[in-house]
């Protein structure tokens, strides 16, 4: 998987990030003739800092996966801030866009249907994405397809694992969301356990702030943990008493906080490493505790990850451990496909689509968009 | 040629449709909308009743700003993506140059404003200059610009128009925000527009759009992005220049902001931190901040109140009684930026000089005093105890 992953990255003037990812094994299949039956999908995803394109054939095939990072100009607020990302979005969705088509080879005449993040995320910035999708779908006479920002993360897993089907468990954890969830079709979600508090990726960003690591917190975390004893700071595994499968980390995130001023009090160095790798595997026990626990008693043989903290190294190791001692399958999507991306929309438009669902051109962003329930609202297939 | 004008600066969403002269169709809602859900379906309807080939049209014009931020990008990412998937020019337009071809034709002063927040308006000033043709005696207009659009306070905006001295026809959703203001303060005759001409019109936008294009003002919709006038908020507060790599000391936007009853305790216990047993009581804090006559500002960092500062208007004169900035977050500009505000906001109570006192030898304070416009008109000996000081009597007034 991973190891034939290129990213073709360039930093423009503004300090964006471009990127283009290809996976090479993916462009041998490139080559065959389209039959007639495929779905060719072109995605945008715009709800945090990413503006991203991607053109994705039946679900699985990504042809092209255009990513324009921000991160860098949101690092010195310690987070993204909301305004900075949204005219960026503006500034670079065109030229994603077009990257997206050339590197594909294709033109829009080539293009099945349009599909776009419509929520969860920050609303200026699902906005710009929103109605550039309706705009395209409105002048090329195409179809249009929302698509539930974490049902794309769930199905970044379809991409590289050309043989994972429902049903199977998918643990979500991201900076703003932390799911547990039972995929039970294609597009067919049971959300059985969630946060109560903050997201996992949210305690990772704080607890790096705190010890000085700074923002993105998640990669800082696990860069720092590696050098760092993980057993020599014991912090708590919030329990939630009358739901098993939820999860808390404004507990453990507060102990770290303690723990820091405890020292700070008495004058002495906070050991950066052995923090960062204490508070990691309690995170990373709580996470991996909850999914395999769901797994078995759920019945299901399989276990995926999806969202920016799966690609923490010391979550994947100890899942991919404890899954295998388990004779459970383990999927995981490369870490290039866990940050926020177009082509997992792709994906998970392309069942949509097969299904029948269309969105009409008063799709509108919903920031607070719920998993499971589906916002039907919009869709002009009521 | 064929226009396809949208404008979602404002309150209206519209859309229309031109072709040479002719304003083909125009569809325009100002209503409890979003305009994210109405837009794309207003094109549609005007597509279907008019039997529109997209291909046909020649160019896609957008109001480009100023205006709300989010309304600015709907219209720019849907004229983006129309431009994309067609393949044709995009014309920029000026919002406010385009509410005021709304009036073409008047020679009156024109001023189109939109309520921008933050006691401002979005607006400029304009008129139209008449040119009467030899033969025909037909008369054509120019529109001149007077003042380009821009941000201002209706203070401002007033000065202005009175200097000139002319009748002034105002319109926009601004002027009834502004209403009882510009009454008390204009001083030449004036008139609002009727409802017909009063908004945003993605006609007017059409008209102009033309001449922007005769002009060669047509762009690439690739490169195109809204004119905000204004940087956003955490560049304004928190900010660092432009692509400077400066790593903060300590993270987290700074948001400045108006004194709430419920910050009391806290602005006591910073005053306290910063001023010892000089700090006001948590009872005059209250007191002094919930009078009309004054304003009190914070500062709040990650949902901490680190500074404050206030002003109490003494006939146009503003004493500036507090400025604390808690001692972990010295040195980050929170005090120039508090005060910076505190003063912006002052115009508003119509002080135009402000005044403070210092201890002589807290040098921090007076630098950035000093940085404000402030300068040393006095010295009260012997003014401060515990430790005894000189207090130094600082003045900033209006150039």
């Amino acid at each position: 998987m991973e190891e034939n992953i290129r990213i073709n990255k360039t930093t423009e003037d503004d300090g964006v990030i471009f990127m283009s990812v290809k996976d090479e094994k993916e462009n041998d299949n490139n080559t065959d003739v389209v039959k007639s039956t495929d779905v060719t999908i072109l995605a945008i995803e715009s709800s945090c800092d990413e503006t991203a394109v991607a053109i994705v054939r039946n679900g699985r095939t990504v042809l092209s996966n255009i990513i324009s990072s921000q991160i860098a100009l949101h690092t010195v607020y310690g987070g993204v801030v909301p305004e900075i990302a949204s005219r960026k979005h503006i500034e670079k969705i065109d030229y994603c866009v077009k990257a997206a088509l050339e590197e594909a080879a294709l033109t829009f005449a080539d293009i099945d249907a349009i599909a776009v993040t419509y929520g969860p995320g920050l609303v200026g910035a699902l906005l710009v994405g929103v109605s550039e999708a309706k705009a395209l779908s409105f002048a090329l006479d195409k179809p249009l397809i929302g698509v539930h920002h974490i049902e794309g993360h769930i199905c970044a897993n379809y991409i590289e694992n050309k043989d994972l089907e429902p049903p199977f468990v998918c643990l979500v954890a991201s900076g703003g969301h932390s799911h547990l969830v039972v995929v039970k079709d294609y597009g067919e979600y049971d959300i059985i356990g969630q946060t109560r508090d903050d997201a996992a990726g949210e305690a990772f960003d704080k607890v790096a702030r705190a010890i000085g690591l700074g923002y993105p917190g998640g990669p800082k975390i696990d860069k720092a943990a590696r050098e760092g004893n993980p057993d020599a700071i014991e912090f708590p595994k919030t329990k939630i008493e009358d739901a098993e499968y939820d999860f808390s980390f404004s507990g453990l995130k507060s102990a770290v906080l303690n723990y820091i001023n405890g020292l700070e009090m008495k004058g002495e160095q906070v050991n950066q490493a052995d923090v960062a790798a204490s508070f990691q595997k309690s995170v990373v026990d709580v996470l991996a505790e909850h999914a395999l626990k769901a797994v078995k008693e759920y019945g299901y043989d399989k276990l995926a990850i999806a969202g920016g903290v799966a690609s923490n190294t010391a979550l994947r190791e100890r899942l991919e451990k404890d899954c295998a001692n388990n004779g459970i399958s383990f999927y995981r999507p490369s870490p290039v496909l866990c940050t926020d991306n177009a082509a997992m929309i792709g994906a998970a438009a392309f069942y949509e689509y097969k299904k029948g669902v269309r969105s009409g051109l008063d799709l509108n962003a919903v920031p607070n968009l719920p998993l499971g329930e589906r916002e039907r609202r919009f869709h002009a297939n009521k | 040629m064929k226009i396809l004008a949208i404008d979602t600066s404002g309150l209206v969403a519209s859309v229309a449709v031109t072709d040479g002269d002719i304003l083909v169709s125009e569809f325009s809602i100002q209503f409890k909308t979003t305009h994210s859900q109405i837009l794309v379906p207003m094109m549609d309807a005007i597509k279907k009743n008019i039997g529109m080939d997209l291909e046909q049209i020649d160019a896609v014009a957008v109001a480009k700003g100023p205006g709300s931020f989010t309304g600015l990008r709907i219209g720019a990412a849907t004229a983006k993506g129309l431009c994309l998937a067609l393949n044709k020019p995009l014309i920029p337009v000026p919002t406010v140059d385009g509410m005021a071809y709304n009036l073409y034709g008047a020679e009156k002063i024109i001023c189109p404003m939109m309520d921008a927040r933050r006691n401002q308006v979005y607006t400029g000033l304009y008129t139209f200059i008449p040119t009467t043709h030899e033969g025909t005696g037909q008369i054509t207009y120019t529109m001149k610009t007077i003042e380009s659009q821009m941000a201002c306070s209706i203070d401002e905006l007033t000065e202005k128009i009175n200097k000139l001295g002319k009748t002034v026809i105002f319109l926009g959703d601004g002027v009834p925000v502004y209403h009882d203001k510009l009454e008390e303060l204009i001083q030449v005759p004036f008139s609002v527009a009727l409802l017909n001409h009063n908004r945003q019109s993605a006609a007017s936008v059409a008209a102009l759009a033309q001449k922007i294009y005769e002009d060669g003002g047509a762009i690439n919709g690739m490169d195109f992005a809204p004119d905000y006038l204004r940087m956003s908020q955490a560049e304004r507060e928190g900010g660092s220049p432009k692509g400077s790599k400066k790593t903060t000391k300590r993270p987290g936007i700074v948001r400045i902001r108006e004194m709430r009853a419920e910050d009391i305790t806290e602005a006591y216990e910073l005053e306290k931190e910063s001023l010892g047993h000089e700090a006001w009581t948590e009872k005059q804090i209250l007191e002094a901040s919930t009078r009309d006559d004054t304003i009190y500002v914070v500062a709040e960092k990650t949902g901490k109140i680190v500074g404050l500062c206030g002003v109490r208007n003494v006939s146009g004169d503003g004493e500036i009684t507090n400025v604390s900035v808690s001692k972990a977050h010295r040195n980050d500009g929170i005090g120039y930026k508090m005060l910076k505000q505190l003063i912006e906001r002052g115009k508003g109570l119509g002080i135009n000089a402000y005044t403070l006192e210092v201890r002589a030898s807290n040098a921090p304070a007076i630098r950035l005093y000093e940085k404000l416009g402030f300068k040393c008109e006095g010295i009260r000996p012997s003014f401060y105890t515990e430790p005894a000081d000189d207090a130094a009597i600082y003045w900033r007034k209006e150039q």
